[in-house]
């Protein structure tokens, strides 16, 4: 199990749970690590953004090592109106995507429905000291009162962590934003939102390209919208969109400027026997991932996880059941909002397990290699520091174990729709509602 | 059978939840109207592609009086419920128009239909594929029974909240349209599915008890003219291409923007549900003559 990845016995055992609350009225909204792991950012409901740094290793504290505390929170968005269309505009993050770091501070990106916008965080562990001719306070001397010279120096003080608005991308959306994307030539980035996609670059904040626009002429003829957008990992000029018809389209910007027409088109043709009023919305797809190493796409929707190989377009090559037993259930979660709830996925390090989440606080873990799956529960009350995990099994029908929870038991309310896996270890941050779980591994 | 009632809830919660979203805090969201229109069209197509017949709009078992007004206790599952027999006879609007009912099926009048509420139906055991426009019949104006349009508000309406007021050859006037449409969702009022027995119905329209009483007093709200389709582009949303269809031609404005009137857009557009004002009546069309349940729906709008 020291293998980063590795989906072993081990992993299901999570002797150390690290576990921060934000305030109580904030639901999060998209979790997110950077590149090494060694940040882990969460935006919320009200438009804040909190900033987890792993601790360093140290010595005396070895069982300390790891744990995430927070480094640094700021508000990134607030509710705006829109007074020409009478539209208040929501502060609630929708995503959070790092740049890599290329130099001694932080970049991400975070975004509302509507504007994007792009945020250094930095430290700050020293001051100058001894200006001529300002005092301490930074009130200006009377220059008679100066009789010698100095050279200001550098003295350390308490760290502290700033978060600056280096730009903000606005205006170009009509609808709501739903994806951003970081290319891979860290130069550009795509924003997506119901019907189009644009492409940005960093620098730029006053014009973007629109790369996909599915709005048609005729509002009245509109059958799908743009549910999710990715750049490949690897290939800049290459991305995917995910639609509310559980379609995934391949684009390739070199093909040409607008890139309606799609290079791949991934479907999978229905199963007529599983058809129901409702067919149409547990087909819509929630989340798209590439893996890590660019060869596979991962798509989420309401009731199954399925991973595509890119060179194949009529159907995946893995599907997984998140939670079929709520398929019976589907007119409830109508009525009730759920069956709109969008769930993500993740890869881990090695694209060897998906995991996703689910209702009552349960979130799924599937290995692809060895076809294991494991479903565990993000609760408190489950959840002591270093405690081992246990995992969760829902009764669908007959005798129910002692272990087991029922379908109908199930608390709809309490749903995981956001996670994230450390891109190199067996870490994953798990959102609760407003509760962010920190997982990991036995290791060392 | 079942099909139809479930089809018919799922109409009813489809449409609360169009209407709940204008509402809603960060304007529409698009996908997910989508997706609701998706549903109301499936649950449409069962609905009027199930031949079963008599389904019964008509009140909840065992109602014994249908007074105007009268707060019906009926169960929600109103729907299919073998109708309470003689009960429904106190309904003398109803009456005259009952044998009118139901076998002219959804080309005549909505009002037949729509009268004949939940007792006519019931009471006839008659094919009603008609009743889908019963449960559309909220509380509709308190017409008189002699013009036909029924609404028999004052005795109680007999749906949900959705009121339409059928039937009436043309176009009604706008006011009868223009009522703040309720959600089906709003459980005091409406049983999810419309329960036929409209609730507490006192006064004009009998809105039910606990929900603003939208039949009364039609909320007209000024009309914004232009800016409808406008050159800039707006947020639209709403697939109204499917509810058109759902709906009947000659309805347009559903969760148009602005309360345009009665314009009679084919198009119909969403243009921009921010700007419309929470209550707006979206539909300020006449009820269509047809007995297309959905239509009454639409009017709720």
């Amino acid at each position: 199990m020291g293998q980063a990845g590795a989906f072993t016995t081990s992993f299901l055992e999570f002797p150390r749970v690290s576990f921060y609350s934000v305030l109580p009225a904030d639901i999060i909204s998209t979790v997110e690590f950077n590149h090494t792991g060694e940040l882990l950012a969460t935006g919320d409901k009200g438009g804040r953004v909190v900033i987890f740094q792993r601790e360093q290793e140290s010595k005396n504290q070895v069982h300390r090592r790891g744990e995430y505390n927070v480094y640094s929170t700021f508000q990134s968005h607030e509710p705006e109106f829109d007074y020409l269309k009478s539209l208040e505009i929501e502060e609630k993050i929708n995503k959070i995507r790092w740049l890599p770091q290329q130099n001694a501070a932080y970049f991400l990106l975070s975004t509302n429905d509507k504007t994007v916008k792009l945020w250094k965080v930095s430290e700050r562990d020293k001051r100058p000291e001894g200006y001529n001719l300002k005092d301490e306070e930074g009130r200006l001397r009377d220059p008679a009162t100066i009789t010698t010279l100095r050279v200001p120096v550098l003295r350390p003080m308490d760290l502290m962590v700033e978060a600056t608005p280096r730009r903000v991308f606005a205006n170009a959306h009509t609808y709501h934003i739903n994806s951003i994307s970081v290319n891979s030539d860290y130069e550009t980035y795509m924003s997506a939102d119901d019907l189009r996609i644009n492409l940005w670059n960093f620098e730029i904040t006053n014009q973007s390209f629109n790369i996909v626009d599915i709005k048609p002429a005729n509002m009245e003829e509109l059958t799908e919208v743009i549910t999710a957008a990715e750049f490949h990992p690897h290939h800049c000029n290459t991305f995917v969109y995910s639609s509310s018809k559980g379609t995934i389209r391949l684009c390739d910007m070199r093909a040409s400027a607008l890139c309606d027409r799609h290079t791949k088109f991934f479907e999978e043709p229905e199963d007529p026997s599983n058809r129901s009023f409702f067919s149409e919305i547990i087909s819509s797809i929630s989340d798209v991932k590439f893996s890590h190493s660019g060869r596979y796409i991962m798509t989420r929707d309401y009731l199954t996880v399925k991973v595509w190989d890119l060179n194949m377009e009529n159907r995946p090559i893995e599907t997984y059941q998140v939670h079929d037993y709520l398929r019976s259930k589907l007119c409830s979660l109508y009525e009730n909002d759920c069956i709109f709830d969008k769930f993500e996925c993740v890869w881990n390090g090695s694209d060897s397990v998906i995991m996703t989440g689910s209702y009552n606080n349960f979130f799924r873990m599937f290995d692809r290699n060895t076809k294991r799956d494991v479903t565990l529960e993000a609760s408190r009350e489950n959840s002591k520091p270093r405690a081992i995990l246990k995992p969760r099994k829902v009764c669908v029908g007959g005798k129910r174990r002692k272990d087991e929870i029922s379908v109908d038991s199930l608390d709809f309310s309490k749903k995981i729709l956001h996670t994230a896996w450390h891109p190199s270890e067996n870490i994953i941050a798990v959102a609760a509602t407003n509760n962010l779980y920190i997982f990991q591994d036995k290791v060392n | 059978m079942e099909f139809k009632l479930e089809a018919h809830r799922i109409v009813s919660i489809s449409l609360g939840k169009i209407y709940n979203s204008r509402v809603q805090r960060g304007g529409i969201k698009l996908h997910k109207n989508l997706l609701v229109s998706l549903v109301l069209r499936s649950a449409r197509q069962v609905y009027l592609s199930d031949p079963c017949p008599g389904l019964y709009l008509a009140g909840p078992a065992g109602s014994p009086t249908p007074q105007p007004g009268e707060p019906a206790a009926q169960p929600p599952a109103g729907w299919g419920e073998p109708p309470p027999p003689a009960a429904r006879a106190a309904w003398p609007d109803a009456e005259p128009q009952r044998p009118a009912v139901p076998d002219a099926p959804q080309a005549g009048d909505a009002e037949p239909a729509a009268t004949v509420t939940r007792a006519g139906a019931a009471l006839r055991g008659r094919n009603e594929d008609t009743a889908g426009a019963a449960w559309g019949r909220v509380d509709g104006p308190r017409v008189a029974a002699a013009e036909g349009v029924s609404d028999a508000s004052s005795e109680g309406p007999p749906a949900g909240c959705l009121r339409a007021r059928e039937g009436q050859p043309g176009p009604v006037s706008r006011a009868d349209c223009r009522r703040a449409p309720q959600p089906a969702e709003e459980e005091p009022c409406a049983p999810p599915g419309l329960g036929p027995r409209k609730r507490g119905a006192a006064g004009p329209g009998g809105g039910h008890a606990g929900c603003p009483a939208p039949c009364s007093t039609p909320l007209k709200k000024p009309r914004r003219d232009g800016g409808e389709e406008d050159a800039e582009e707006e947020m639209e949303t709403g697939n109204v291409a499917n509810l058109i269809n759902i709906f009947g031609s000659s309805f347009s404005g559903l969760l148009r923007k602005s309360p345009g009137g009665g314009r009679e857009e084919e198009e119909a557009e969403e243009s921009g549900p921010e700007a419309a004002e929470p209550g707006q009546i979206c539909c300020d069309k006449p009820v269509l003559r047809d007995i297309n349940p959905w239509s009454t729906a639409i009017v709720a709008f």
